[in-house]
């Protein structure tokens, strides 16, 4: 895991790709087997009430793998501000999700350097989560 | 003759807007914490073992569900707007105060889920000092699946 810094970010870098495999005992296993959860995330038939064609995929469990995405870009000593994001449609899980990132800001706020990213994930190739996150680098000076 | 829908937004739901819950505390355990990295596999050493510290997503163990004074409208609800704000990093074991408030309330006609019901809510976090630690906020679409089919839903 490196250190990225303030100067080296521009606006437009775009974060590598990953790629992440959602699967039910995964969704199981984050939120804890013995924890209640939506049985959707476990249970296909559920999901097909809920119209989403199978076992659903947690918007928690994406959110974090947003988080960790660029945690691991922004380096150790970032600070994660906060995460918006907008679950655009459902995703089934043992479906592959890639998570892709892009610069679209970044300013000096009294002192606090501050990033702003685009991530989404990716089904299929269609946008499945949109989200913008806001991260504090160091600054090397 | 298409029938004029009728609003399932009533005052009782409207007047929950605004009204924070009794507080109540919370805590991410070491087992949540680190059960949740590991699952992630996140090796990244502000949330190694031993350091005390949780990583941002077990605001998830307990933070990302609904308000809960949440009107429930309709009989299924999923998920479609999230935010999680920070102003410090969580440390395992410390118990923290939440209060949640529903912010917002509305209605959609049409789309994926038919008449459907748009409840915003929010859970604040402040430690012991009353400091502030972190917030979700959250949007869950509530909706009826059959009237979902019904009017063209995917």
């Amino acid at each position: 895991m490196t250190q990225r810094y303030f100067e080296d970010v521009n606006v437009d870098d775009e974060v590598d790709p990953v790629e992440k495999m959602p699967t039910a005992d995964l969704a199981i296993d984050f939120f804890g087997r013995n924890n209640p959860m939506n049985p959707a995330f476990a249970d296909a038939e559920h999901g097909k009430r809920l119209g989403v064609g199978g076992v659903l995929v947690p918007g928690m469990l994406k959110i974090a793998w947003m988080v960790q995405y660029v945690n691991d870009w922004a380096g150790p000593e970032s600070q994660l501000g906060s995460i918006r994001v907008a679950y655009r449609r459902p995703d089934v899980a043992d479906r592959p999700l890639v998570l892709s990132g892009r610069v679209v800001d970044k300013r000096d706020e009294e002192g606090k350097k501050l990033v702003e990213l685009e991530v989404v994930t990716l089904a299929e190739g269609e946008p499945s989560v949109r989200g913008n996150v806001q991260v504090e680098l160091p600054s090397r000076s | 003759m298409a029938e004029e829908e009728q609003s399932l937004i009533t005052d009782e739901h409207r007047a929950l807007i605004g009204q924070k819950t009794d507080p109540v505390q919370v805590t991410i355990t070491e087992e949540h914490a680190t059960r949740m990295r590991d699952v992630l596999e996140d090796s990244d050493p502000r949330w190694a073992d031993g350091t005390g510290v949780a990583a941002p997503y077990a605001i998830a163990s307990f933070g990302g569900r609904p308000s809960r004074n949440m009107p429930f409208i309709l009989p299924n609800g999923l998920l479609t707007q999230q935010e999680w704000r920070f102003t410090r990093p969580f440390r395992i074991g410390e118990e923290l105060t939440a209060v949640s408030s529903v912010v917002d309330i509305r209605e959609r006609l049409g789309g994926r889920y038919g008449h459907s019901v748009l409840v915003t809510s929010s859970v604040d976090y402040y430690d012991a000092d009353g400091k502030h630690v972190a917030a979700a906020l959250s949007t869950l679409t509530q909706f009826d699946p059959k009237r979902a089919t019904k009017e063209g839903g995917q």
